[in-house]
């Protein structure tokens, strides 16, 4: 494939990815992502992992999981409770921007 | 190829003790996490720091660093980012513990034969999917729009060493894509080992701040500015959209500052377009000629407004 050619990009629904997909988009293994779920750090659409859907904001939770566990060894427990507070944080900066204060 | 001194990156010295380095990696991670920093640079920080923990926290690699002496001074230069202002993150090939890094070509130049190597050997499975933010405009994401972006991407040469490349795509954004949604490339991620398919290339769509536009969820929000005439009166006002079109909206009578209106169907396009937010904002013109003061004493004088008295009395 040429460079200049065009790409055409597909959007993806919310909660549409596969937990196959979502392993491949966070480059972790099956076994982490279903510990997590199994642990309820992760939310899941779905009753069995083959029928589970992730959207982009659980692939993104998982990426920050993912990265405290391993830049501080931290425990998932931890790590999901640092992105509990991220996205805490996140909404309040949306409500403040909404407000006009940032 | 600049010379990279891992061990100024993590401010120790060249005989720290392996708890030396985690303790300073960890230090300078929570410094520059790009979660939580506020420093300017903190994603390219993070990124050095990542890579000289990956080095000097390896045994066979900080060997490997060490024994190229220590008479090299750093380059001077900085790498310049990717022109697109989101980082992009890779999975080294081959190992599972690899994502988020994006590592210079000093390190692959380096370390790239043992990432080779042990990549050769895997089993046959399907590229990795690689996964990178995009900043988009407002007007872009609203009626799509053909967009160029530069990543910076790992891959193996003729020798099956891991090389840096640099990879332009042209890519059609589709209309109507909303903040954190995401967008897929099909198998324009890794290249899969022993014939498997390549991996998807994903974009998570973040959208870049407007001075007059504001997006959430579906809706599309403007503060709608009012002269006091037209707010008391009702008017019919033109509002630029994002993608230059002209509405036009009938504003009621008697709306005041923070009234919001909404019109159906003119947010978000898409199969359920979202609504068009107005905030109402009256603005006063100034008293600053002889003929508008005398309007507002006109007003002051014939009116009796008391802006203060209890609402409804």
């Amino acid at each position: 494939m040429r460079d200049e050619d065009l790409l055409i990009g597909t959007l993806l629904e919310d909660a549409c990815l596969t937990l196959e997909e979502l392993c491949s988009a966070c480059a972790v293994s099956q076994d982490w992502v279903e510990r997590r779920v199994r642990e309820g750090l992760l939310p899941i659409a779905g009753e069995t992992p083959e029928a589970w859907r992730f959207s982009s904001r659980d692939l993104r939770r998982a990426r920050v999981i993912w990265r405290y566990e391993r830049d501080f060894e931290a425990e998932p427990e931890l790590a999901a409770l640092v992105a509990d507070l991220m996205e805490e944080i996140e909404a309040l900066r949306a409500r403040l921007q909404r407000a006009g204060l940032a | 190829m600049e010379f990279k001194d891992y061990y100024a990156t993590l401010g120790v010295a060249r005989d720290a003790g392996a708890g030396e380095i985690k303790k300073a990696f960890r230090r300078l991670a929570r410094k520059y996490h790009p979660d939580v920093s506020k420093e300017a640079n903190a994603e390219a920080r993070m990124k050095e720091i990542n890579e000289a923990n990956a080095v000097l926290s390896d045994t066979e690699k900080r060997a490997a660093y060490d024994a190229l002496g220590s008479g090299h001074r750093p380059g001077e230069e900085f790498r310049p980012p990717p022109d697109w202002d989101a980082g992009f993150e890779f999975s080294r090939p081959g190992s599972g513990d690899g994502a988020g890094a994006d590592f210079s070509d000093f390190f692959a130049e380096l370390f790239g034969r043992m990432g080779g190597a042990r990549h050769a050997r895997g089993p046959r499975h399907r590229g990795e999917d690689h996964y990178a933010r995009i900043l988009l405009d407002i007007e872009d994401a609203w009626q799509g729009a053909s967009r160029q972006i530069s990543l910076r991407v790992p891959k193996l040469d003729d020798q099956g060493r891991v090389v840096l490349d640099t990879r332009t795509l042209q890519v059609q954004i589709p209309k109507g894509v909303r903040e954190g949604q995401l967008i897929r490339l099909a198998n324009q991620g890794a290249p899969g080992v022993q014939g498997e398919p390549s991996g998807d290339l994903l974009l998570e769509v973040h959208l870049k701040p407007h001075p007059r536009f504001r997006v959430e969820g579906r809706d599309l929000h403007i503060e709608l500015p009012l002269a006091p005439w037209e707010a008391a009166l009702g008017a019919v006002v033109p509002i630029a959209l994002p993608d230059g079109s002209e509405l036009k909206v009938r504003i009621p009578p008697g709306a005041q500052s923070g009234r919001r209106l909404r019109v159906p169907g003119k947010g978000v396009p898409g199969a359920t377009p979202g609504g068009l937010e107005l905030t109402v904002r009256v603005v006063l013109p100034g008293a600053d000629t002889p003929r508008a003061r005398e309007l507002y004493e006109t007003m002051a004088r014939e009116l009796g407004f008391d802006p203060r008295a209890p609402a409804g009395g």
